[in-house]
């Protein structure tokens, strides 16, 4: 194998785990804001895929433009949802009763949502036709696919600007002071709930807008997300459950280890590499790439 | 008082609504006599487009046996259909047919499409002694020494032997000779049993070396590596076998990106479904071929404009012609036995030996006469072949719609 295979083999791990990263990183904003396991999120992310294909294939709008006009809709979505459903099952009360309320009810969400979108624009996969799926931009030997360079470049927009939003203003404080103490930041005035609201939202916006960039490359069909769900769990876990740059990092990582796996395991154990490394970091780092150990006073 | 009389209104109009549905049954319910067979495909999950299909063949064949009479030896009996989602597993495949055949009286079943799925549901008929048709390509769905199970496509190893022979004939015939081949797919059964026999000793027979031989488990999370290995052997042909439409999108966007040449031979209708055109559009997808069991022919046009008139489909494919095809081999077979009963239906289609009407018409070789383990006698693969947005029978030469182009563009 020449060095060209091996870049080759590395770009497209990081591109393919650039979407990847952000379809993760609003996951971890979920959970790490609310303590909530959304299993209804590979749900939104196909919602996602479907708004931008109807908005290319209706209004001619690209579907990288599409991956940011879906943002503000599904940031109000995550809003209701989160008002109508999961604020009855966040917040006080029995830790225990309440974990087993969300999981049924995110879970139940994501049938309903799978099912009612099979019904309603049937299981026909579609797809959005772009010149740049099947061109490349060469660095040497190298080909680094467009629709996945744009991808990789707005995920990493994105993630950066979430980044900004979290870290250097105030709103992004008092989210991250209701994420790690939730009782303290009440008494400093901040609304617990509110921000809830705010993570579900953000977290809904940047799962679509995932879908999205996704849409570029990938058909679109109502049991899409099967297919995503599991890596991004791996990646929020792997980066440090709830740290936004840990699952972005955690991403990567999954897309660089799916590539370079190949190097030394046939096709069919693919995954095998992500699982492997999943393991390992659980190993010898439990609290993930990113998070913090906790010690028992 | 007023609003609470309002509110009781509300409450019969509702209920008298939601009730309705239920109150009609009895009215609308079929005659006794009338034919049921169970349509068990998946309507749900990653395969639902074909269960879709072969639902659109099934339909339009029982509309037309109906509008014309029905079964005239049972007095002009309906045919209904029953269907029954397989949903994307073994298992919902086995309680959808179980659920399907337990419930009422069926005379006959077909499905369930993916042979993953048909392997678990024939067995479920084999029990409850139901005559069930398939499509389904896997070897091992006949090789069990079922009586009740009718396998209408030639299986996936004789489909590999003959399509070989074919395509080394018109490559020869292109002065393209094939001297280097490459085996891309995933480990569903179909592909399995395809790929089996041409690594193992068909292409060797030949003379042919095997460059590439990537298999993986769906879904393909990128298909660089695979095309790469593609662009760096250059093979003479590709056979492909990707089942799971996006792994599919996914490499065909990779060939075309890497700028990969080798003429593309699939294995399975998969490859045919109109989504390709409006997810890839025409140029892509022209000149690559894929192995059938069945495709419109050479003189069915009238069957195809049908078809399309009634569906709004683009073009027919194999699975909604399998599903028409097996509608009409059941209504023959219950015209023969002259009854509804199940056991009567299979003694019937053991013995059919039909080479007229629609049913020999649809598929090739116009005969419909299955042998004593269920196979149809002279079932014999078709190439099919993308031309500007739309599929032809391009080989045998004597069935085709269109002539065979072995160069890629």
């Amino acid at each position: 194998m020449s060095i060209g295979d091996l870049l080759q083999y590395v770009v497209t791990g990081l591109l393919v785990g650039g979407v990847y990263a952000l379809m993760s990183i609003g996951l971890a904003l979920i959970f790490g804001v609310m303590r909530v396991v959304n299993f209804a999120q590979g749900d939104f992310m196909m919602l996602g895929m479907y708004v931008t294909y109807f908005l290319a294939t209706g209004y001619g709008v690209d579907p990288l433009l599409g991956a940011l006009v879906v943002i503000p809709p599904f940031f109000l979505l995550g809003l209701g949802v989160h008002r109508a459903l999961l604020s009855r099952v966040t917040g006080g009360g029995d830790p225990q009763r309440l974990m087993d309320a969300q999981l049924i009810l995110t879970l139940g969400l994501s049938l309903i949502i799978t099912n009612a979108t099979t019904m309603l624009l049937t299981p026909m996969p579609r797809g959005i036709k772009t010149a740049y799926a099947t061109q490349a931009f060469a660095v040497g030997p190298v080909l680094f696919n467009q629709a996945r360079s744009y991808a990789f470049l707005m995920a990493l927009l994105l993630a950066g600007a979430v980044y900004v939003f979290l870290t250097r203003t105030d709103v992004g404080k008092a989210l991250r002071a209701a994420a790690d103490e939730p009782e303290a930041a009440g008494y400093q005035g901040i609304d617990v709930r509110a921000m809830h609201g705010l993570a579900f939202g953000v977290g809904i916006a940047l799962v679509a807008a995932a879908g999205g960039l996704l849409a570029t490359y990938h058909p679109i069909e109502p049991t899409v997300a099967v297919n995503f769900i599991v890596l991004m769990f791996v990646a929020v876990v792997l980066g440090g459950l709830g740290s936004i740059p840990g699952a972005f990092a955690g991403g990567l990582v999954i897309g660089l280890v799916q590539s370079l796996t190949l190097l030394v395991l046939p096709f069919q154990l693919q995954n095998v590499g992500v699982f492997i490394a999943f393991l390992l970091v659980l190993y010898l780092r439990p609290q993930g790439l990113f998070g913090q150990r906790l010690r028992a006073v | 008082m007023k609003r609470t009389r309002f509110i009781v209104a509300v409450a019969i109009v509702v209920g008298l609504a939601l009730a309705a549905p239920a109150l009609l049954v009895p009215a609308l319910a079929p005659a006794a006599e009338d034919l049921k067979i169970a349509l068990v495909v998946p309507l749900s999950g990653r395969w639902a487009r074909q269960g879709q299909l072969k639902k659109m063949g099934a339909e339009m064949a029982i509309a037309e046996i109906n509008g014309a009479g029905g079964i005239k030896a049972l007095g002009g009996a309906k045919i209904v259909l029953r269907e029954a989602d397989a949903g994307d597993s073994v298992e919902k495949a086995v309680s959808a047919a179980q659920r399907a055949i337990g419930r009422e009286k069926i005379s006959a079943g077909i499905g369930a499409w993916l042979s993953s799925f048909t392997l678990g549901v024939t067995e479920v008929a084999e029990r409850l002694e139901v005559p069930w048709f398939t499509l389904s390509y896997a070897d091992s769905i006949t090789e069990r020494g079922f009586k009740y199970t009718f396998q209408s496509s030639p299986v996936s190893s004789f489909q590999a032997e003959q399509a070989l022979e074919l395509l080394v004939e018109i490559a020869k015939r292109n002065n393209q000779p094939i001297k280097k081949a490459a085996i891309v797919g995933d480990n569903t059964a179909a592909t399995v049993f395809f790929f089996k026999p041409l690594r193992e000793k068909l292409l060797r027979a030949k003379g042919i070396d095997v460059v590439v031989d990537e298999v993986w488990t769906p879904p393909l999370a990128d298909a660089t590596a695979i095309v790469q290995k593609l662009r760096a052997t250059q093979p003479d042909v590709v056979f492909y076998g990707a089942t799971n439409f996006p792994d599919s999108i996914q490499v065909l966007q990779k060939i075309k990106e890497f700028g990969v040449k080798s003429p593309i031979q699939g294995v399975g209708a998969w490859l045919v479904t109109p989504e390709y055109v409006k997810s890839v559009g025409p140029e892509l997808l022209d000149n690559i071929k894929t192995v059938v069991a069945a495709h419109p022919l050479k003189g069915q046009d009238e069957l195809v404009r049908r078809f399309k008139e009634r569906t709004g489909e683009p073009f027919m494919t194999q699975d909604p012609l399998m599903s028409y095809a097996h509608v009409w081999i059941i209504k023959e077979a219950a015209e023969r036995a002259k009854s509804t009963d199940p056991k009567a239906i299979r003694e019937a289609v053991a013995k059919l030996d039909l080479t007229s009407g629609p049913a020999a018409s649809a598929l090739a070789p116009g005969r419909i006469r299955y042998d004593e383990r269920g196979r149809r006698v002279g079932a014999a693969p078709i190439i099919v072949q993308w031309q500007k947005g739309e599929p032809f029978t391009v080989a045998p030469a004597e069935l085709a719609t269109r002539t065979l182009v072995w160069q890629m563009k």
